[in-house]
């Protein structure tokens, strides 16, 4: 299967606190990812278009992400409004970097991943109670993955939203499919439901499935199948 | 302060490698840009805008894409200017 244009999770929301940046990828695109100071989620390039840095080895000050390099600093929209070099230089708006469209549902973070479309479609899922279990990252390429987990999930993403439900020993465990490269993917899974009851030793046994899960992946789609038969319990 | 000036490439040019290089950078720095005289050895820009912003655009310039090499560079004029009203010498990028 190949994956076109759509709606990605590139992380758990939880792990992605107030005034830090993190990277990471989507098919190989370098991103960075950060919150300001006002709770909200940004997704941008990972290159500062200064001198090409990384911009999530920035700091994040208020509602800005400065660069590590030189400092520049760069406003929500990616527009750069400060260069320490030149405090009195009122910088243009055609510095800046390239962003993406992101929003954040069922507790991840989700980027459309193609920037030219100006308006992308709204991400059809709605709010729901969760409890972020975990992020996994699996050797494999994202295409095989999906195709192993799809024959014991059911897809409940639609058109361009990578989300499925898998079955983790009786309980419905979401989990977002991210294609970070060519032969990595990373799982973002979430319990929904009520987190008084999925809090606890429910969510660290859904964590523990999905590690054996991952081992699974990583050692063969024909053990998938297998474990699938068997409700096989991770250790 | 806006200034208005006039910078002088020598070098060994692919002319339109260059002059593209050169639209991106002053289209990246809002400057206004116009090209004066150009052969394979000399390329001649005239740029208006923030006097920072020039400094930077010729950093770049002198730098240049892979396939030219930028000898030596120079600025004949520098002239302030209160607004943006510049029009190129030999036609805008």
């Amino acid at each position: 299967m190949s994956f076109g244009a759509g709606w990605y999770p590139v992380a758990l929301s939880n792990g992605l606190e107030t005034g830090r940046s993190a990277g990471t990828r989507l098919f190989d695109r370098e991103l960075c990812i950060w919150r300001d100071a006002n709770g909200m989620a940004h997704a941008w390039e990972d290159r500062c278009p200064h001198r090409g840095m990384r911009l999530s080895f920035g700091f994040v000050r208020g509602d800005r992400i400065a660069c590590l390099y030189h400092g520049w600093q760069y406003d929500t929209q990616g527009h750069c409004r400060f260069i320490p070099a030149h405090p009195d230089l009122d910088v243009p708006d055609t510095i800046g970097v390239a962003t993406y469209t992101c929003t954040e549902r069922l507790g991840m973070l989700w980027v459309y991943s193609d920037r030219e479309v100006e308006t992308p479609p709204d991400l059809p899922i709605g709010p729901r109670e969760i409890v972020p279990v975990r992020s996994l990252y699996v050797d494999c390429k994202p295409a095989a993955v999906m195709q192993a987990l799809a024959a014991r999930s059911k897809n409940i993403g639609s058109a361009g939203v990578t989300l499925l439900s898998l079955d983790a020993d009786g309980r419905d465990l979401l989990t977002g499919i991210q294609p970070y490269g060519e032969v990595k993917t990373a799982l973002h899974m979430v319990l929904p439901g009520d987190p008084g009851v999925n809090r606890g030793a429910v969510r660290h046994a859904a964590a523990a499935w999905a590690e054996g899960l991952r081992r699974c992946l990583e050692q063969g789609t024909e053990q998938i199948a297998e474990r699938a038969a068997t409700h096989e319990v991770a250790p | 302060m806006n200034q208005v000036a006039t910078l002088v490439f020598h070098g060994r040019f692919r002319v339109e490698s260059f002059l593209d290089f050169v639209r991106h950078r002053a289209d990246r720095l809002a400057l206004h840009a116009g090209i004066g005289t150009v052969t394979a050895d000399c390329i001649e820009v005239s740029v208006a805008g923030d006097e920072e912003l020039l400094d930077a655009f010729e950093l770049a310039c002198s730098l240049g894409p892979i396939d030219c090499i930028v000898l030596d560079h120079c600025r004949i004029r520098t002239i302030e200017s209160r607004a943006n009203a510049y029009v190129p010498r030999s036609g805008g990028l």
